[in-house]
């Protein structure tokens, strides 16, 4: 049995942030430790991915909490698309936690700092691995403890202030979850995803309550994945807060929301019929009235994070509003895939998402820890006191410009994928909507800010490089100290983000992996079982 | 019942909303805490509140008719979860208000820096 595969990394994840509260006192201790832990946990998830996407015998593990049998108890489920993710967070969570021991003040280091970063990261793997939706509500308050915490954390008046927005933001987003869990609890007498998939497929089954009663619970996920218009808390937040732990925000956390909204609508809703049709889009299950909303807040995105990253001064500004746009990339493709009733463009759409979620996650990783060197440096990351750093270490202009260049979608990078993949989603909606010109009018305005979202992209991405690299060099940036252990990592992440793009068949074959579970919701059941052979 | 709860949902989300709009942070911490107890005092009724029976509350196997109403005991575990969690939230909120109120040098949120 590998049952206990599945909860496994909750497990490293808990031991390390506990562990590292006890030894607190002894910071190089500490610090061995979270390094230990954290790599132990992409080991962990790896072999998890290996054991349920690639091995020969494969297939999604489930594990019962307590011994409860689903529906009953809370169970933990990893399938493919939940190893995708989890490989993902693993990544940014490696190179943010090695990288903080280079960049975060010893002193500040002290100030439960590694403990934090644990149980951040706990909250992401908990609400990736549940399969439980009350549960997903509990992990989703772990992760956001944790991160009040992080952008309060310098604890000035410019931090705090973020930190109160964020914290109320998220709280009044909590009790909206709430509110659509306990309404989805009443609507179907149950809490179990898989069971509740039942439920909702079954002949006669009232779903018209699940439209809008998950319509609430979306709100909380988008506030989440920081999609328009639930953006603005965005800049301010990642502003405040410690850059690695940017790294992971940026890299892991949003993409819980957005992972969130797949596992949510496309495997547990994705079987109800809902009478009641939208005008333009095909199908009439819960996906109909959610690709109209994801795809308007998509493209929203796309140009609120484009043009707000083209004028921002500071770079790690330029960065938040940037990926407030990439995360736009994302949920236009899986808007693509909702809006679709063809099995083919429709797991197209998702794999394209978790393509650029991947590419995202591991290339703005790479910019954000690249802000710190710059911040570190020269003490400061706005770009009219920046300049001429191509001269000073052209191994660490080198890293951003990998990084630059897949955000821009440069092959043979990770970012090549990612919005190759998007574009031809969107493509083939334009493709398969001949003959209905409503259908053909929003897949053209689709294609067509998806086109001036990459404009901007290379827009505001050659102002960071030009704005930092080139140029005579200013008086910050003479004097400054670059640290080449930091670089050092860097140049490690810079290689992965190279060899995604490079090596890209087992990637795909992953995703692909990890769409196909998005989409399998009978496949979902078949792991959990909910209720055995009494049902 | 069930229109007392509904009411009482109502009222106390009318009045956190309220509170949250105000510039006092005191006052939109009250009004945090009061809307999340609004959706605890939701949930408990969407598990319905019904007349109980021996099946849902063993403890009325040994007892006579008439049975009190009682509330989906599910619903109950997730208050209570939900309850322990806003307590923490609001105990973190007060003490964040506070370094805040102290580097800010103002309870007044429309005068601190953006």
């Amino acid at each position: 049995m590998t049952s206990w595969l599945a909860i496994a990394p909750v497990l490293v994840a808990v031991v390390t942030g506990t562990v590292a509260l006890l030894v607190r006192s002894r910071p190089r201790l500490q610090r061995a430790v979270n390094v230990a832990g954290t790599l132990s946990y992409a080991a962990v998830v790896g072999y998890l991915a290996w054991r349920v996407v690639f091995a020969a015998d494969g297939g999604g593990v489930m594990y019962q909490l307590g011994g409860w049998e689903a529906p009953f108890g809370i169970i933990l489920v990893a399938d493919a698309l939940s190893a995708f993710m989890l490989v993902l967070t693993a990544i940014v969570a490696v190179y943010a936690v090695v990288f903080s021991g280079q960049f975060i003040d010893e002193q500040n280091q002290r100030v439960y700092y590694y403990p934090l970063f644990q149980f951040l990261l706990l909250g992401a793997t908990g609400a990736i691995l549940t399969g439980d939706l009350f549960n997903l509500f509990v992990w989703f308050e772990v992760m956001l403890m944790a991160s009040y915490v992080f952008v309060a954390f310098y604890g000035n008046a410019q931090h705090t202030a973020a930190a109160v927005r964020y914290v109320v933001l998220n709280i009044v987003g909590s009790a909206l979850m709430l509110l659509g869990v306990g309404g989805l609890y009443a609507a179907t007498g149950t809490l179990n995803m898989a069971d509740m998939a039942v439920q909702l497929s079954a002949p006669g089954a009232v779903t018209e309550p699940v439209v809008g009663l998950s319509a609430l619970i979306f709100v909380t996920f988008s506030l989440k994945a920081g999609l328009a218009p639930f953006q603005f808390w965005v800049p301010s937040a990642y502003r405040a807060t410690p850059l690695p732990v940017v790294a992971v925000f940026a890299g892991a956390t949003k993409k819980v929301g957005i992972y969130a909204i797949i596992r949510l609508y496309f495997t547990i809703f994705g079987n109800a019929d809902v009478s009641a049709t939208v005008p333009a889009v095909a199908g009439d299950t819960a996906l109909a009235f959610l690709a109209p909303v994801l795809l308007v807040m998509g493209l929203a995105s796309v140009l609120v994070g484009g043009f707000g990253a083209v004028s921002r001064d500071s770079l790690e500004e330029l960065l938040a509003y940037s990926s407030i746009g990439q995360i736009g990339f994302i949920a236009v493709a899986v808007a693509v895939a909702a809006a679709t009733t063809a099995a083919e463009l429709r797991h197209l759409g998702i794999f394209a998402g978790l393509v650029f979620a991947l590419h995202h996650a591991v290339s703005k990783g790479l910019l954000f820890l690249s802000t710190a060197v710059i911040r570190d440096m020269a003490g400061t990351t706005k770009l009219s006191e920046l300049g001429g750093l191509g001269d000073r270490s052209p191994l660490f202009a080198s890293v951003f410009l990998v990084g630059g260049l897949s955000l821009v979608g440069i092959p043979p990078l990770a970012g090549f994928f990612g919005k190759l993949f998007v574009f031809d989603a969107a493509t083939r909606q334009f493709a398969a909507a001949t003959g209905d010109s409503t259908a053909t009018a929003v897949a053209v305005l689709t294609l067509g800010i998806l086109f001036v979202g990459a404009v901007l992209t290379i827009l505001y991405a050659t102002r960071a490089w030009i704005g930092t690299f080139w140029g005579s060099q200013t008086e910050r940036i003479q004097t400054g100290v670059i640290h080449d252990g930091q670089v050092a990592v860097l140049a490690t992440l810079a290689i992965v983000v190279l060899a995604i793009g490079v090596g890209f068949e087992p990637v795909y074959q992953f995703a692909d992996a990890a769409s196909e579970a998005a989409l399998d919701t009978d496949g979902y059941i078949e792991i959990v079982g909910p209720g055995g052979e009494s049902r | 019942m069930t229109l007392t709860v509904a009411a009482t949902v109502g009222a106390l989300f009318a009045l956190g909303t309220f509170l949250l709009l105000r510039e006092d942070l005191v006052k939109v911490v009250w009004g945090l805490a009061i809307i999340s107890q609004a959706a605890n005092v939701y949930l408990i009724g969407m598990g319905g509140i019904v007349e109980g029976t021996a099946e849902t509350v063993p403890v009325l196997a040994t007892t006579h008719e008439p049975f009190p109403e009682t509330v989906d005991p599910v619903v109950q575990a997730l208050v209570l979860t939900a309850i322990v969690i806003s307590f923490g939230m609001t105990a973190f909120a007060l003490t964040l208000s506070y370094r805040a109120y102290q580097e800010n040098e103002s309870i007044n949120v429309t005068e601190w820096e953006q």
